[in-house]
């Protein structure tokens, strides 16, 4: 019992609670049974992980959980409270801040819409960066290891990384043959600087001993380059790719502005020029949860790969 | 034949300060099969000899013969092992040694290569760590993998720098008995030729057949000794006797002399 007298406990409560209370949106009907709905899903995997997730490592696992379930708990009620129920939620600015029901119903009836907008959205993205990890790791490895090249390369791609993808959008679509490719240039370009800068970096401070002893083994180059330097700059390679990731998350809405006709950054576009915020809303959660998604199967990839590492 | 010779060596690198004399005409063979330490104070220019012997590194002037032919370039004929355990941290220790033996017998067959690296992990005393990445190892484990993979590559001469510097004093004792074991295990004329590097003079009475002493700015060889101990060899058979002590005290007033000569406005290191 002592166990379940904890603060995202409490604030599970208060949430619940504060569901209650009158509304005062008069732009955006809410929906204080969806609300609770969503705290009740939150505060049953609290439930599980809190009898489930035992031992020492597992309590690491529990810790975080419990604490990312708190902090959505606290801000649930915050966002509740601001949106719906208290002065601040009359008047027009109720339109732009829909309160977190609203958005959620949306959510629910939209699931069909917004798998297809994921999926589309995915194939965009992977594609684009997939292109620029596939040029980049190796331009990157070769630049940094003739090393002249590499002090020359890595000033060109500072100064070239430096522009925003955006401007090359009216050259991409005047020279590529579909807005879709021009599309996926935009994502290619925002992930190869990174990739490029991280992998060139990481090549140039392979450690004079490890190279040493590989030569000492009679290396021959490309077992010297896929054997020893790649690995060896791994770290920073995934450096250079968590980078690129994220900025092509950032620039996924500018990508679909250009040509599609589906997609969770044209679906955000598209439903914030109809001036519909619950939905705009709604889309940004399904980006950041789809964000969050990959950045963890990301991590316990780089986790697997880097597992000879402290 | 002289498995190794070296012939007037001088080497100078160049920083910013402009050139600056590492070793300056170092001449010594070493024969086959024989196990010769190089001592030295710090700084003296032993990683730099041992560098042109790998061929890591050319020499300015004069020159150094494996078989009777210059060294150019680095080789799996020679096996090293550093002082700064140069493991691949991204290999497990069967791997670091599976690794070395592809690169040293190439078209050894996967099967071969495993069998290899089981048999030199088990001599090493490490037979259930195969799997284990070198940061899940000590340091002194670390070196011991660092030993059998030199050892697995087979080939006729070792080069060690240093190889117990990083070892505590009762770890390292029984690290040069393993090593010396492993030596010694081959018959009198199938034996490696071992070039090692150290500053403990102690480690190099014990281990080695011939002595050279490098010392000063620019390194040049001050002294050769030939240790009188039959192999194979333990710690308390040899330490501690009278002739040991004079071997000893010879050489430590000659290491004292060099390191008082450079007290005094230069900087010492040791
Ligand atoms: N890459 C280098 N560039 C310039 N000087 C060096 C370099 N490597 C070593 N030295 C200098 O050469 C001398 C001999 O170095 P080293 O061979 O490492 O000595 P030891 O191994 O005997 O300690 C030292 O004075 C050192 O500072
Ligand atoms: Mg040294």
């Amino acid at each position: 019992m002592k166990r379940l007298l904890t603060i995202p406990n409490g604030l599970f409560v208060v949430l619940a609670l504060v569901q209650l209370l009158p509304g005062r949106n008069t732009r955006v009907p809410d929906s204080p049974a969806h609300a609770i709905a969503l705290a009740c899903v939150l505060e049953a995997v609290l439930l599980v992980v809190t009898y489930r997730f035992k031992g020492v490592k597992r309590r690491a696992a529990f810790n975080v959980c419990s604490d990312v379930i708190g902090f959505l708990f606290g801000f649930l009620i915050f966002w509740t409270l601001a949106a719906a129920k208290l002065p601040s939620a009359a008047g027009s600015k109720g339109a732009v801040f829909p309160p977190p029901g609203a958005v959620i119903r949306a959510l629910v009836s939209d699931v069909p819409a917004t798998l297809k907008n994921i999926v589309d959205s995915l194939g965009l993205i992977f594609q684009g960066y997939l292109l620029a990890l596939a040029v980049a790791i190796p331009l990157g490895l070769l630049l940094g290891w003739h090393a002249r090249a590499g002090a020359a390369a890595s000033y060109i791609s500072k100064f070239l990384s430096s522009i925003s993808p955006i401007v090359y959008i009216p050259y991409a679509i005047v020279l590529l043959p579909t807005f879709r490719a021009a599309s996926v240039f935009v994502i290619f370009v925002a992930s190869f600087w990174p990739a490029l800068a991280g992998t060139m970096s990481g090549v140039l401070n392979v450690e004079r001993r490890i190279l040493d002893s590989a030569r000492s083994l009679g290396a021959r180059q490309t077992t010297m380059l896929f054997r020893i330097v790649l690995p060896a700059s791994l770290p920073q390679i995934f450096i250079g790719c968590n980078q690129g990731l994220s900025v092509s998350f950032v620039l996924l809405t500018s990508a679909e502005m250009i040509g599609a006709r589906s997609g969770m950054g044209y679906n955000v576009n598209n439903f914030a020029n109809f001036g519909n915020y619950t939905r705009v809303l709604a889309g940004v959660l399904v980006i950041g949860i789809v964000v969050t998604a990959i950045t963890f199967c990301f991590n316990r990839l780089q986790g697997f790969l880097l597992r000879w590492r402290q | 034949m002289d498995k190794i010779a070296v012939e007037g060596l001088s080497v100078e690198y160049e920083d910013r300060n402009g050139a600056f004399l590492a070793l300056e005409d170092v001449t010594f063979q070493v024969r086959e099969g024989e196990f010769l330490s190089i001592v030295g104070p710090s700084g003296c220019g032993k990683s730099t000899l041992l560098g042109v012997l790998q061929g890591l590194r050319q020499p300015t002037s004069g020159r150094a013969l494996l078989n009777g032919q210059p060294i150019t370039t680095a080789g799996a004929d020679r096996a090293a092992v550093f002082q700064h355990y140069s493991l691949f941290p991204w290999m497990t220790a069967r791997g670091n040694i599976t690794f070395a033996v592809s690169q040293a017998k190439r078209g050894s067959s996967r099967r071969e290569r495993e069998r290899i690296a089981n048999r030199f992990l088990q001599e090493v005393g490490l037979k259930g760590f195969g799997n284990k990445y070198p940061f899940q190892l000590s340091g002194g484990m670390q070196q011991r993998v660092a030993i059998a993979r030199a050892l697995a590559m087979d080939a006729d001469v070792l080069l060690m720098d240093e190889p117990f510097g990083a070892i505590d004093v009762k770890n390292r004792a029984a690290m040069q008995e393993l090593l010396l074991s492993l030596w010694e295990g081959e018959p009198g004329s199938g034996r490696k030729t071992v070039v090692f590097v150290t500053h403990d003079i102690d480690e190099a009475i014990f281990l080695s057949d011939r002595i050279l002493m490098i010392a000063g700015r620019p390194g040049r060889v001050v002294k050769e000794v030939t240790t009188p101990y039959p192999r194979p060899r333990v710690h308390e058979e040899i330490v501690g006797g009278s002739a040991y002590f004079q071997l000893r005290s010879q050489l430590v007033s000659l290491f004292l002399d060099d390191v008082r000569d450079r007290i005094g406005g230069e900087e010492v290191v040791l």
